[in-house]
């Protein structure tokens, strides 16, 4: 009796996770987070040699993987909505150079744009932003208008658009070298506690920015609805084109929010190999994080997620002296391992 | 083939069907959709599996279990959809099969002089060597029927062969049968057409609901004669009593056409009328009626469509919401439903744009909104947040009526608003149609179900391939009447395209 008792509980809890891992699209990721996370205690508990010494550990490494991670990060979020509504782009890694490129001929305190016009302060750095967002607004619309009204494929497109922005870009910049502001470097880089961990406030704030837009707007629903299955959604009166260029705009800006960032960070940007890379990590943070590659299903916090999980992952590699080159193979392992998941699910 | 009987579940599809062809003889099968025609050929051909009854080949009884099987017999099924492959040349379509090789090499040498030899033997002017892709449709058909004779077929299955060709290319496919027939293949022709079962069939079978219900010589009767075995004799009668006075003109097309799927069109729907527009498969209504909601051709149409009196010339979709016009397609599958989304979702997509409170979803709007559609409609369901996959045919169906309801169109168009659900649902349809034409709606269906015309519609267009031929209404709206038009029975000869 006792015994059947203990059964039944325990069929409880596996047929409760069950239907959790099979209904709820988040609830895998947050699983496998968690895994991953368990074994990063583990880790950093033999490396640091005492239980109490772990805490120490497990906090600089979050820190770090969230700081690290928050340019990939927004540009994720991005890509996220851009995949739901059955499309990809490419060209994110080479748009964020562009756009660091814009950045800093506007804000460069010799010979930038706005200085020569006599801007300079708070004032300079606001509207360098906001410029810098615009065109990456406009980048965004390019690839949206090649997508929607030149019936491209989004891969192909986003592919040619891709070179153009990284190869006019280093051609421009060839002798162009110039430094940033230190107050501009102070919107990412200040410290507060003795530590910089302003991105990752820019970045947690843009996800729940996105995920509003994404689950309470007209726009968030038709993105869903285009990409799990653009016909009915022209038959249902959507104005299809315009709703897939401004999502595209959308990634746009995410690139420009990043770039913005990474210059105030860093400092400066090598042109040649900036956001190189970065498409394929916003693309596998998207796939971890429960987003169908075919469209339709998708969540933001999912791509958040997704790049935490990415994150503690090459940290743990890392702490445990995996070489450099074998990251990516598991890396790659991973993203494979998660759309074998998600495959299982929908089958 | 002698009493063959097949069925799904509970549906008999096909009960004690005898059908026969003699070699050299072509025979057509006839019946309204869903009569048994595919199930029978299908049967024939090896793709499905009889319940009971026999087939026999010259006298020798056989058994096909796949289409090989079939083929290897001698039976050649030509499906609607063709099976070739663009890419490749035609002598490499006709051996697909079995490629001949020399070594490890094609022996193209070998499959381009068996392919030119067939071709001589049947009069036909190809080259061997172009691709499938720069053929004509007809031609596709004709590379695919010699693809059968390649593999020694004594008997060709043709499904609606003519739909989609234009007049030349059909008598380009019919003088090919004329040649055929003379070497002693039997063909059996399936066609809504009766025009042409007039000009090329020697004999006929009709089929309806399952049952074999007439067969003969085709020189012994008339398309008239053919109609009524189609539908039957039985005539019914359920046609509207309520009628209501009509209000104001809403949607009126003059001269529309699009240069393929339909010419010359021109029609009018007042407020609270429920008109039909009907006729076979590959008539083009869906195709019209899609320009005018801006879903097809972007635009590039001629004539005039002019809503509650004003034109309007329609791009797009969302022009076409704007307008106050709601389209309900067909084939809810690939054209309406939102497989991702939550019932909800689907029910609102439409006016979602509308239902704003500061750029954000007025979710209480939303909520009200659906739940009064799901009230009116009688939608059954779990919990509003469930997928829309979660529920029955019917349902579903609602579901996207729904959405378009919320919109509160002026002019409703249904295309096929009864398809994949179950006779209930059907008849709550068909009271909810009526009732939103009491509410002053302007409706137009879309069908080629005759009963679901009579039953709905205050007046019906009939159309045949791409022409307006017809207008029924009150006591002329029979079954024999919509048929008779339908099959192109009224036109002439010449204005048979």
């Amino acid at each position: 009796m006792e015994k059947r008792r203990l059964e039944d509980n325990q069929s409880g809890a596996i047929s409760w996770f069950k239907e959790n891992w099979s209904n709820n699209a988040l609830f895998s990721t947050v699983f496998a987070l968690v895994v991953m996370v368990l074994i990063q205690c583990v880790v950093m508990w033999v490396n640091a040699g005492s239980f109490g010494g772990m805490f120490g550990k497990m906090g600089m490494a979050w820190l770090n993987i969230l700081r690290n991670n928050a340019y990939q990060g927004v540009i994720a979020l991005g890509m996220c909505f851009i995949i739901i509504s059955g499309g990809i782009d490419l060209s994110v890694g080479s748009m964020l150079c562009a756009l660091g490129a814009i950045l800093m001929y506007l804000l460069a305190p010799s010979n930038g744009l706005l200085a020569s016009l006599g801007i300079t302060g708070p004032l300079a750095y606001v509207l360098a932003i906001l410029l810098t967002i615009l065109a990456g607004y406009l980048f965004g619309q390019l690839n949206g208008a090649l997508i929607a009204y030149g019936k491209l494929p989004p891969f192909i497109a986003t592919l040619g658009t891709m070179k153009v922005f990284r190869s006019v870009t280093q051609q421009l910049t060839k002798q162009f070298n110039p430094e940033i502001p230190a107050g501009f470097k102070l919107i990412a880089s200040a410290k507060v506690g003795g530590q910089v961990v302003l991105p990752i406030l820019y970045w947690v704030i843009i996800v729940i920015i996105m995920h509003i837009v994404f689950t309470r707007t007209a726009f968030g629903r038709q993105t869903i609805a285009i990409g799990s299955n653009e016909r009915a959604a022209k038959l249902s009166g959507i104005n299809v084109n315009s709703v897939k260029r401004r999502i595209y705009a959308l990634g746009g800006v995410m690139c420009a929010i990043a770039a913005v960032i990474y210059i105030a960070r860093i400092g400066s940007m090598d042109f040649a190999n900036a956001g190189n890379g970065y498409e394929m990590d916003a693309i596998a943070a998207v796939i971890v994080g429960g987003t169908a590659m075919s469209g339709g299903r998708g969540s933001l916090i999912g791509a958040f997620l997704g790049m935490l999980i990415i994150g503690v992952m090459n940290n743990i590699l890392n702490t445990v002296g995996v070489p450099t080159f074998l990251c990516d193979a598991v890396k790659g392992l991973i993203i494979i391992f998660a759309v074998l998941l998600q495959k299982k699910e929908s089958a | 083939m002698e009493k063959i009987n097949k069925s799904f579940g509970a549906n008999n599809v096909l009960q004690d069907v005898d059908f026969k062809l003699s070699t050299g003889e072509i025979c057509a099968l006839l019946g309204e959709n869903g009569a048994g025609k595919s199930t029978l050929m299908n049967i024939l051909g090896g793709v499905l599996p009889a319940d009971s009854g026999s087939i026999s080949l010259d006298g020798q009884v056989q058994s096909f279990a796949s289409p090989v099987d079939s083929l290897d017999a001698g039976i050649g099924f030509i499906h609607q959809e063709l099976n070739l492959i663009n890419d490749l040349t035609i002598y490499e379509n006709m051996f697909l099969t079995h490629l001949p090789k020399k070594r490890v090499f094609l022996d193209a040498k070998r499959m381009q002089e068996k392919t030119r030899e067939l071709f001589q033997r049947m009069n036909i002017d190809l080259d061997p060597c172009a691709m499938v892709r720069t053929l004509d449709a007809s031609y596709k058909q004709i590379v695919e029927i010699c693809r059968a004779l390649m593999q020694d077929a004594s008997i060709i299955i043709m499904d609606e062969p003519t739909t989609s060709l234009t007049e030349p290319e059909i008598q380009r496919v019919f003088a090919m049968m004329r040649t055929l027939k003379e070497q002693g293949v039997g063909i059996i022709f399936i066609s809504h057409k009766l025009g042409e079962v007039m000009e090329i069939c020697d004999r006929f079978t009709v089929l309806r609901d399952g049952r074999m219900v007439a067969e003969g010589k085709v020189a012994e009767t008339t398309t008239k004669q053919l109609a009524a075995y189609m539908v039957g004799h039985e005539v019914l009668s359920d046609t509207n009593a309520e009628k209501c006075d009509y209000g104001e003109e809403m949607l009126r097309l003059e001269n529309l056409s699009d240069g393929v799927h339909f010419h010359d069109i021109s029609l009018s729907v007042r407020q609270g009328e429920v008109l039909g527009v009907t006729g076979l498969l590959g008539d083009g209504r869906s195709e019209l009626f899609q320009t005018v909601f801006g879903a097809m051709n972007g635009g590039k149409y001629t004539g005039r469509i002019c809503l509650a009196g004003k034109e309007v010339h329609m791009h797009n979709t969302h022009q076409a919401l704007d307008s106050g016009l709601a389209y309900l397609p067909r084939n809810r599958k690939e054209n309406a439903i939102l497989k991702d989304m939550s019932i909800l979702d689907n029910g609102s997509i439409v006016y979602l744009p509308r239902m704003k409170k500061r750029g954000f979803i007025d979710q209480a709007m939303q909520e009200r909104l659906f739940a009064k559609q799901v009230d009116d409609l009688r939608i059954k369901m779990g919990d509003r947040k469930d997928l829309i996959t979660s529920l029955s045919g019917g349902n579903q169906q609602k579901v996207v009526l729904a959405k378009w309801l919320i919109s509160d169109p002026k002019v409703l168009i249904l295309d096929n608003p009864t398809q994949g659900v179950d006779v209930g649902a059907k008849e709550e349809i068909y009271t909810i149609i009526r009732r939103l034409a009491a509410q002053g709606v302007a409706i137009v269906v879309l069908s080629s179900e005759a009963q679901e015309i009579m039953r709905v519609c205050d007046r019906s267009l009939v159309m045949f391939h791409g022409r307006q031929v017809g207008e029924v209404s009150g006591e002329d709206m029979n079954e024999h009447n919509i048929m008779y038009l339908a099959t192109g029975g009224n036109q002439k000869e010449s204005e048979r395209v």
